[in-house]
């Protein structure tokens, strides 16, 4: 157990810090990238096929891209069509391209459990479409895709790990945990701690996402 | 109309006048001389190999694990269409494995960067790394280097518009790019500690980020910034002259192997018999307007 | 309710809601094209339309170097799925086990594993085994920690199949004289395969998703020989659109055989 003292002795703030970058990364990318899947999920509602149809392209090239290959392509290549990004935002604008794409599929499954018969009330009620959607269809599916999007946050949080694959201006976990087993033999003490750290951080948003969802699901 | 002929046609009509520089291509390796020149390497005979247990053992395996880049293009690049890498580096790791195997083919190729070069020879993935492998104390721990096969002094590169840098002495707080685990990260501790140091993995990448201005210099081996000059564009230019210590170049080896004498007396017997300065113009001398081939350095 | 949503909410519209949406789609249409357009008009006076940067992709060798690269994609990512599919039956037996003794290692186990990014799983085996002494092959270092990972998942993702299924089956199974064990394999586990297809083949284009990490423990595999080609032809934009392009086609492909597969069969 030497190691493991001797560990937190020598990066004990480093960890801190990672563990601070890799909540900051996580947090940065899912809002945006769930208010932008909300809103694309919205918008493939509108009976415009041409809008449909280029929705539906971009949630399939995001989900199928791997992240890697995205954020090669934003670091390494837009600046040669003159778009250039420094790394944390290049970073945070994969994740939230990715996050909002499944964002948008899971919206989407919570539209569908939502019953025909309400929105024919509603219409009937007077109400336009629009108001029926984020009045009545919205709020019920997003309540209803509670879960997965837990899931979603989740994976988004072992997603930064990404970071450590750009010359990013600090060290999140995995790249602290690289840089560790490179430089001295406790590579697998920092393992063991970084893997604690985000597991204990999953279980943490796993265990708020069932609290939510028990208070917000709605019994048909 | 067939695949082939519909794909040229596409990029044909895709075809428009250029119009920003790309720190093009250059000179191309003189690929016939160089398979030449690998072709009439030498071959051990059965005792020195036998002499040797790390040589035995690639004898015995009949291939030679080779940790190496593709994409380097002075030193190693793979040529897509042939299957074959060509360069300096890549000369001397077909040199010796026809040395060992009779065969300058019998290569299995493993892609290393500058993190990855010892990890590769610390599990044991590769039998050599040759991949201008800059010989350092810290890496002399991990690893076994035999050689030094060549010497480059650090440069410091930058577009050719730019007047505000004119040597390392001018990098305070500029960012500058290096490649990571290579030495630049030292130099530059060491000669321009105000320096934003940005590292990359591969040279390419590096290059890249000077030319789309994510870096305002790059500090690498002076032999490496020579060849992105010789391509006479006029994108970039060196700043000031070769600084620091001479970088000596070695061939990476699993720590303590006997490999290292092996491979120490073949690099004795090339820069003897003139392999070692017909393959340096060859592959760097021609392509970078050097005519002066430098006296290869002393091996301990 | 056979009807869309979206049939609810839009249908059977007034004439003049008829042409207000015929002109909507026309203009989204319009503002769609301007946007490709001005991708296009970027790419050109960012000098990436030169036919020297794109002529490379007509050449028969270019495709057969990234198909050869795709191979190595591919074979690392079967053997991962099917690692994947295999332990994670293990895990969710162990997961469903009567006995503590089983379930809560298994419990364990599975927490680690989906907890854990596979990227850090893939440092380890490469920087951290070989110092303790556990040395692999480079196609294990990236085939192994992406197999593990999905492994964890997958035991979730049956697990909800089996919860799925009605526990009269189970029940009916018993009542006939089978023993759990057959209960479970010959019954149960049959029909929770078939709820859960789509989420098992979503779980396969997550590891196809994760073999481009390959060039970090120095594996062959796409993105590998796109650099190559990029060191040869200086050519980044087009060949990182194409890669990009061929990773999603093979991860599209791969959904949409799963959607026919899960069409119901009754």
């Amino acid at each position: 157990m030497g190691d493991a003292s001797r560990l937190l002795a020598d990066y004990g703030p480093a960890f801190g810090q990672a563990l601070f970058l890799t909540w900051k990364l996580t947090l940065a990318s899912f809002v945006p990238g769930f208010l932008l899947g909300v809103v694309v999920a919205v918008l493939r509602l509108l009976p415009l096929p041409p809008l449909r149809f280029a929705l539906t392209v971009y949630v399939e090239i995001f989900r199928n891209i791997p992240s890697v290959a995205l954020l090669i392509f934003i670091v390494f290549a837009l600046p040669d069509l003159n778009v250039v990004i420094d790394y944390e935002p290049s970073v945070v604008l994969t994740l939230v391209l990715v996050c909002s794409a499944f964002t948008a599929d899971y919206v989407r499954t919570g539209i569908n459990t939502v019953d025909g018969g309400q929105i024919e009330a509603a219409l009937s009620l007077g109400m336009r479409p629009i108001t029926v959607i984020t009045s009545v269809v919205l709020p019920q599916a997003l309540r209803a895709v509670v879960q997965p999007m837990t899931s979603l946050l989740i994976a988004l949080m072992l997603s930064t790990s990404l970071a450590s694959q750009v010359p990013f201006p600090g060290r999140e976990l995995t790249a602290l945990v690289a840089k560790i087993a490179n430089d001295s033999a406790a590579g697998m003490a920092a393992f063991a701690l970084a893997a604690a750290l985000y597991v204990a951080s999953g279980l943490l948003i796993a265990w708020a996402g069932a609290t939510l969802e028990k208070k917000v699901r709605i019994l048909r | 109309m067939s695949i082939p002929s519909v794909l040229k046609s596409a990029v044909a009509a895709l075809a428009l006048v250029a119009s920003g520089s790309l720190f093009a291509q250059g000179t191309p390796i003189n690929a016939a001389a160089f398979d030449a020149l690998v072709a009439q390497g030498p071959v051990a005979d059965a005792a020195t190999i036998a002499a040797s247990p790390w040589a035995s053992k690639i004898k015995q395996a009949g291939t030679l694990r080779l940790g190496g880049t593709q994409t380097s293009n002075l030193f190693s690049l793979l040529n897509e269409k042939d299957g074959k890498a060509r360069g300096f580096d890549a000369g001397l790791a077909q040199l010796i494995t026809r040395y060992i195997l009779g065969d300058a083919s019998k290569v299995q190729f493993t892609q290393v960067t500058s993190s990855t070069r010892e990890q590769v020879l610390i599990n044991n993935q590769v039998d050599m790394v040759l991949a201008t492998y800059s010989i350092t104390p810290a890496r002399a721990e991990k690893i076994s280097f035999a050689g030094p096969y060549y010497t480059s002094q650090a440069g410091v590169l930058v577009k050719a518009s730019n007047t505000a840098i004119k040597s390392y002495t001018d990098l305070a707080d500029k960012k500058v790019a290096t490649q990571a685990g290579s030495t630049g990260p030292a130099i530059l501790a060491q000669y321009a500690p105000k320096a934003v140091v940005q590292e990359f993995q591969t040279h390419q990448e590096a290059l890249d980020a000077l030319r789309q201005g994510r870096v305002d210099a790059y500090v690498t081996d002076y032999t490496l910034l020579l060849n992105v000059l010789s391509l006479g564009t006029g994108d970039a230019k060196l700043a000031g002259a070769p600084f620091g210590a001479q970088d000596p170049y070695g061939i990476g080896l699993p720590k303590g192997s006997d490999g290292v004498a092996f491979v120490n007396a073949f690099l004795k017997k090339v820069e003897a018999d003139g392999t070692w300065a017909k393959l340096w113009t060859i592959s760097i001398g021609q392509r970078t307007g050097s005519t002066a081939v430098p006296t290869p350095p002393a091996i301990p | 309710m056979s009807r869309t949503l979206e049939d609810i909410l839009f249908g059977a519209p007034r004439p003049r809601a008829i042409a207000i949406t015929r002109v909507m789609s026309v203009v989204a249409a319009g503002v769609l094209l301007l946007m490709a357009a001005g991708i296009v008009a970027r790419f050109r006076s960012a000098g990436q339309l030169d036919g020297r940067l794109w002529e490379f992709f007509g050449w028969q060798t270019t495709w057969a170097f990234l198909a050869k690269g795709l191979l190595g994609t591919l074979a690392s990512a079967a053997m991962a799925g099917v690692i994947a599919l295999t332990l994670g039956l293990l895990l969710l037996l162990g997961r469903l086990a009567p006995s503590r003794l089983l379930r809560w290692p298994s419990i364990a186990v599975i927490e680690f594993l989906r907890g854990t990014p596979t990227l850090l799983l893939i440092y380890v085996c490469f920087l951290v085994l070989p110092s303790v002494g556990i040395k692999i092959s480079t196609y294990w270092m990236l085939t192994l920690p992406i197999g593990l990972s999905t492994a964890a998942v997958v035991a979730e993702v049956y697990r909800a199949g089996v919860l799925a299924v009605p526990r009269g089956q189970t029940d009916a199974a018993l009542s006939l004289g089978m023993t759990p064990i057959q209960g479970f394999f010959l019954i149960v586990f049959p029909q929770a395969v078939r709820y859960i297809v789509p989420a098992l083949v979503a779980q396969l284009v997550i590891v196809v998703k994760d073999t481009t990490f390959g060039y970090v423990v120095t594996y062959g595999e796409l993105m590998q020989n796109a650099k190559v080609l990029i060191a040869n032809y200086h050519s980044l934009v087009p060949v990182y659109l194409v890669v990009a392009a061929l990773y999603c086609l093979v991860n599209y492909a791969t959904s949409w055989a799963s959607r026919r597969l899960g069409r119901p069969v009754h």
